[in-house]
């Protein structure tokens, strides 16, 4: 793998350093280095070398079983209390190991938020659902959690459909909004990093369109990675795209590079739909 | 046989065996407190609640006060313990390596002690608690023989509905960065609070049922509960219905069925509130 190429400047890197402001930060906001990860004595990651540069949108595509999920939620330690987890290597969040000896891991996560692949609101209001993380990290007072809800789900285009009752179960809500519930939920504890693990495979063409017209707004001011098996989503939202197959990384380049001229004849044959 | 002809067969045999246990569930109940109200309201009589029991006759104030009592302190004792309990095997206590839940002896002790025949748990609070601490028949021994007993229900009853809770909730608040203990009150418990109630609820009805552990711990009182733990027996529903069923007069008949309707319309209370707790919360899911 060749990292000077990957590292070279593109689209995303003014706005990288727009989100910067006065404090120089590594541009690359995540760093895999050599990550290998195991479950018990089944390996399934091997090797895995990926910056992840900030304010920029990643999209992580392969066959399934190719570890690409593993990847994802490894990004913030979701893998840690399976059992038999282990790993050798590093992942590096501006700089400073995940799992070293003072992270803190309900910090971490906070930080670099997580949306799943079937919607998971809570078994609460929706307003509540909203500011659940809020709460939790009691980043705000009581009285401001009316204002915060209303402002995320502004944001993700959810409030002139839920205003009238927020105090309402979210499970009466159709698959795409409660995705985008779920979406303002992890907004509002303000992360760095948002992580989609295949967000729209449940939903509806009109749900994923809103979807993704989500995601392209927030890349300059957050940093996305997103698991996809759908190849035209990852050309259409994505800055950069990683092939990971059989629990290596076969290839990783800006996106638009990477479908139109593969470097490796897997990644040819996965992106012109030959394989996967 | 064609197909079709033999499908329908099997169909109509289990709706039959289906029909069948249905059947042989609602029989005996409908059967039991017809039988009750039967007996006991022709000559139902409301002073029954205020009148204090005077040998086999007059009211039922002292028992009905009395089981009260034991009801909310039973609630009180094996429904923290039991859930405590549920909570621990379903979610703190150590994943074993192979990936299955531990608390393997704390399940199995909880087991153990399901098994136990009520009357011999009675026995050994007589001889513990009664004699050996010098208790005498109190609410406190009752109390504790009567939460030994229903324990292992509540805590069962928690485990199943925590382990029941959509791995999708745990996993949305872990990725929320929650802590575990905020995690569990918000969201797994609200989300088990259904089945928790039930368990409780229907820990609490198999308690009020009982009467042997009680002759044993509470031993009889005619009179209104003393505000005492120690020292002071306590009277209950059921021992009417065993003891002055066997008295010669009409009166003290009239009291047995009076004392079993009250314990039917008191299980029945129980069950009602868990069918309306498990109503309320399922608005949000």
């Amino acid at each position: 793998m060749d990292l000077d190429k990957i590292e070279a400047p593109h689209a995303g890197a003014s706005l990288a350093s727009l989100v910067d402001g006065d404090v120089p930060r590594p541009r690359n906001v995540l760093r895999s280095k050599d990550l290998s990860l195991r479950f018990a004595s089944k390996t399934i990651l091997t090797g895995i070398d990926l910056p992840i540069r900030r304010g920029s949108i990643t999209a992580l595509i392969g066959p399934t079983g190719s570890g690409k999920t593993t990847f994802l939620r490894t990004l913030n330690r979701m893998n840690d209390k399976v059992p038999g987890f282990a790993h050798t290597g590093d992942v590096l969040i501006d700089g400073e190991s995940l799992w070293a000896r003072h992270a803190d891991l309900l910090d971490l996560r906070r930080r670099v938020g997580m949306v799943f692949q079937r919607p998971n609101p809570f078994p609460m209001s929706i307003r509540d659902n909203v500011v659940a993380g809020v709460k939790a990290h009691r980043i705000a007072r009581r009285g401001q959690l009316d204002l915060i809800a209303e402002r995320r789900l502004q944001e993700v285009g959810l409030w002139d459909a839920v205003k009238d009752r927020l105090g309402d179960s979210p499970f009466r809500l159709s698959g795409g909004q409660q995705q985008l519930l779920c979406l303002a939920r992890a907004l509002a504890v303000g992360p760095d990093i948002l992580l989609l693990d295949e967000p729209t495979s449940s939903l509806d063409p009109m749900s994923t369109e809103a979807i993704e017209h989500l995601l392209s707004t927030l890349a300059p001011a957050l940093t996305l990675v997103v698991v996809t098996h759908n190849l035209a989503q990852a050309r259409r939202i994505s800055h950069e795209t990683v092939l990971f197959f059989d629990g290596t990384l076969v290839e990783h380049g800006p996106t638009a590079d990477l479908f139109a001229n593969p470097g490796d004849p897997r990644t040819q044959r996965y992106v012109s739909g030959r394989i996967g | 046989m064609p197909i079709l002809a033999r499908r329908r067969a099997i169909n109509g045999a289990f709706r039959a065996l289906s029909s069948l246990a249905l059947a042989a569930v609602v029989g005996p109940a409908a059967w039991i407190v017809i039988g009750v109200v039967a007996s006991a309201v022709p000559h139902w009589k409301w002073s029954v609640l205020t009148t204090p029991t005077q040998g086999a006759s007059g009211g039922l104030e002292g028992a009905i006060l009395g089981t009260l009592v034991i009801v909310v302190g039973v609630g009180i004792v094996a429904g923290g313990i039991g859930i405590l309990t549920g909570v621990h095997l379903a979610e703190t206590s150590r994943v074993r390596r192979d990936g299955r839940p531990g608390g393997g002896l704390l399940r199995g002790a909880s087991e153990v002690l399901s098994g136990f025949p009520s009357i011999v748990l009675g026995y050994v609070g007589y001889v513990a608690l009664v004699v050996g601490l010098h208790w005498q028949f109190s609410l406190l021994a009752a109390l504790i023989v009567l939460s030994v007993m229903v324990l292992p229900y509540i805590a069962k009853a928690t485990e199943v509905a925590l382990r029941q809770v959509p791995t999708s909730y745990r996993e949305g608040a872990e990725a929320l960065g929650m802590r575990t203990g905020f995690t569990l009150r918000r969201i797994v418990l609200k989300a088990a609070l259904p089945g928790i109630a039930t368990g409780v609820l229907v820990g609490l009805a198999i308690a009020v049922g009982e009467t042997a552990p009680l002759l044993y711990t509470a031993g009889w009182s005619p009179a209104n509960p003393k505000a005492a733990l120690i020292h002071q027996p306590i009277g209950y529903l059921t021992y009417p219905v065993w003891t002055f069923y066997d008295y010669p007069s009409a009166a003290a008949h009239q009291l047995s069925y009076d004392a079993a309707l009250l314990l039917v319309v008191l299980v029945v209370a129980l069950l009602a509130v868990a069918r309306v707790i498990v109503w309320r919360s399922q608005r949000h899911s």
